[in-house]
């Protein structure tokens, strides 16, 4: 009977002390999990409701942290989109994992864009490998570009992690590096070539007694004198209009304006035949400015058409309003720009052709007032040419206060 | 099989994202080629000449791929026709590079003398013409654009009026004594490049057409067809005396 009851309590105690064994094994395992999750166990309870406990409240942590890993992952993109320049960053095998939204596109064409990519992979794989290198890619065009790429790897622990490109545009910096440049060498060389032809003919003259050659020597003293005395004028006069940043703010009639223009040309234009053709405006313009300096660039437009015109050719003056601005255009069937210097030639002293040019007796600086005179007066000044078409500038200057009124005076006259 | 398939995709693409670069690099080069012709810069002359390897060498690598995906993978239908069409795409790109070349070594027995600024118009609108039709056909390639590519002939018009143009103002100059003979046919001979870079970005065109669509654009029938004819001698013509040099 004893025995019966014995066994019992055995089996009983067995069966006990397996379950008791499980859950401390299944616990232990919740336990791993906690610690995978990277969660504490400070004292391991063998009960497996309080291990499922802790695997609940790691899980909630782990969440949180998870949550915050993701806002700072979205912080640092957005961070990296918000930079001016490009950047893509690569893993170890060059494969790119990021880029923020100024490198989705670089020129804004594809083929341009084509050509960034590639040196963009090119320096991404010498990045992997742990090389620094930069290089510039310029573009042809259209649209004319300069673009900067730069890659550095990426380190840590002393082990390659990928590399970071970056892509700038470098454009606008490398135009007025080489207008400044372009500047200085300019006005040094229009400047010093005439004075040092003075001083050179007028030693020659001193010595010379042939009175034949004197004459001639004395002829191209005044011809160089005017010369410099021309390029100063000009000077002088872009200086002044730089000064006055605001001028007066009057209405001035535009075919006034116009008329004085054609005035001051007459002479040079009758001297080569050629014809200025005013057209008349439906009705009378007018525009908000100083008259003197509107004169001063629409005369050197007129100028310009005039010296770069065949013969017999005909120059077209044209007036046009969208109620707003007065759009004053002078088109010529000359010689007109090649399309590499179109976006220069406002620049002091550019000259397309150089011989050419001086031979005119250009000075180099006529556009360059124009685009001052537009700037002052909130306009702008645009050029269309076609080499061997003509070329047509077109002087945008804000209205004045409507052409109507004057129509009605003009029509009561 | 499903990763067989997807590695076989990817360098499908790769191919055409090659195909685009070498492009690319010929629509680059083509307005320097003409700079260097205007403004007779001999030593961007010589800079365009050699860059020409890197082209031929890319493309030669892009075909080499092409072969290796038609042996090994035989591909079918819009797949095989891919890898058709870039192979074809590819001769196109690269001749058309090479005419660039040609333009330039032009431009080195042009050095020294000065044309009509009517010549010197024309010549950069047909460049800027040109350079407009391969951009064009390299965007209906990029997005399998069958309507811009069958549009692309009707484009190329302009380009041969401009050539028309062109050869009548070479006349014109020669005859009045401001050109003389052998830089007149030299021009002429330009002309004709820029000319053919047009056709060669309608036979890109074409090409694309028929990866997209399976078919070739309508075929042009009729006088047309006597024109195109006579056309190899003439290019016979221009390659011996581009060979010249």
């Amino acid at each position: 009977m004893w025995v019966v009851a014995v066994a019992g309590v055995v089996v009983a105690l067995g069966t006990a002390l397996f379950f008791l064994s499980r859950e401390r094994r299944a616990s232990a395992r919740v336990d791993g999990m906690v610690s995978r999750l990277g969660g504490e166990v400070l004292e391991p309870s063998g009960s497996l409701s309080s291990a499922i406990d802790r695997l609940g409240r790691a899980a909630d942590r782990a969440g949180i942290r998870e949550t915050d890993t993701v806002a700072s992952a979205d912080r640092l993109a957005a961070a990296l989109d918000a930079l001016a320049q490009g950047v893509v960053i690569a893993d170890p095998s060059g494969r790119v994992v990021f880029r923020n939204v100024q490198a989705s596109t670089f020129v804004g064409a594809r083929h341009g864009d084509a050509l960034v990519e590639q040196a963009v992979a090119e320096l991404l794989a010498s990045g992997c490998r742990g090389v620094s290198d930069r290089r510039t890619v310029d573009l042809f065009g259209p649209p004319r570009r300069t673009i900067m790429v730069a890659v550095a790897p990426l380190e840590e622990n002393g082990q390659i992690i990928g590399a970071l490109g970056s892509v700038d545009d470098m454009t606008e910096r490398t135009r007025l590096e080489a207008v400044r440049t372009d500047f200085v060498a300019n006005i040094s060389h229009e400047l010093k070539t005439p004075v040092g032809a003075l001083a050179l003919l007028a030693e020659t003259l001193n010595a010379e007694d042939d009175e034949d050659v004197r004459q001639r020597l004395s002829e191209r003293l005044v011809h160089e004198a005017h010369r410099v005395g021309r390029t100063i004028d000009d000077l002088l006069e872009l200086s002044r209009i730089e000064v006055e940043r605001s001028p007066v703010r009057e209405p001035v009639a535009v075919h006034l304006v116009i008329a004085e223009a054609v005035d001051r040309v007459r002479q040079s234009a009758d001297l080569r035949r050629i014809k200025v053709e005013v057209s008349e405006p439906s009705s009378r313009l007018t525009v908000v400015g100083e008259r003197r300096q509107l004169v001063s660039a629409i005369g050197n437009l007129l100028d310009n058409a005039i010296k770069y015109s065949d013969e017999d050719a005909t120059i077209a003056v044209s007036t046009s309003t969208d109620g707003r601005t007065v759009d004053i255009s002078i088109a010529d069937q000359g010689i007109g720009i090649p399309e590499r210097d179109l976006e220069r030639i406002f620049e002091r002293f550019y000259r397309v052709d150089r011989a050419r040019s001086r031979e005119t007796g250009g000075t180099g600086l006529g556009l360059a007032i124009v685009r001052h005179v537009a700037t002052n007066h909130g306009g702008e000044v645009r050029v269309q040419s076609q080499e061997g078409e003509g070329s047509t500038f077109t002087l945008t200057i804000p209205a004045g206060p409507g052409p109507v009124g004057i129509t009605t005076t003009a029509e009561a006259g | 099989m499903i990763e067989q398939r997807k590695a076989f995709h990817h360098q499908l693409d790769e191919v055409r994202d090659d195909i685009v670069v070498v492009a690319a690099m010929v629509i680059e080069v083509l307005p320097r080629g003409t700079e260097t012709l205007l403004s007779g810069d001999l030593n961007a002359a010589d800079e365009i000449i050699r860059g020409d390897d890197v082209i031929d060498l890319r493309s030669v690598d892009i075909e080499d791929r092409c072969f290796h995906l038609l042996a090994l993978q035989q591909p079918m239908a819009s797949d095989l026709r891919a890898i058709i069409t870039a192979i074809k795409l590819v001769g196109e790109i690269e001749r058309s590079g090479d005419l660039v070349v040609n333009i330039c070594k032009a431009a080195r027995r042009l050095y020294g003398r000065s044309f009509d600024p009517k010549l010197r118009g024309l010549i950069s609108r047909m460049s800027t013409e040109a350079q407009q039709l391969f951009r064009r056909a390299l965007d209906a390639y990029v997005e399998g654009d069958a309507a811009l590519a069958a549009a692309l002939d009707d484009m190329d018009d302009i380009l041969d009026q401009l050539h028309d143009d062109l050869i009548q103002a070479i006349f014109e100059s020669h005859s009045s004594g401001r050109l003389d003979l052998q830089a007149a046919v030299q021009l002429a001979v330009i002309a004709r490049f820029y000319e053919r870079i047009g056709d060669h970005a309608v036979n890109i065109a074409e090409r694309v057409h028929y990866m997209v669509t399976g078919g070739h654009p309508v075929i042009r029938t009729g006088p047309e067809d006597e024109s195109s004819g006579a056309e190899p001698d003439v290019e016979g013509a221009t390659q011996g005396f581009s060979q010249e040099s």
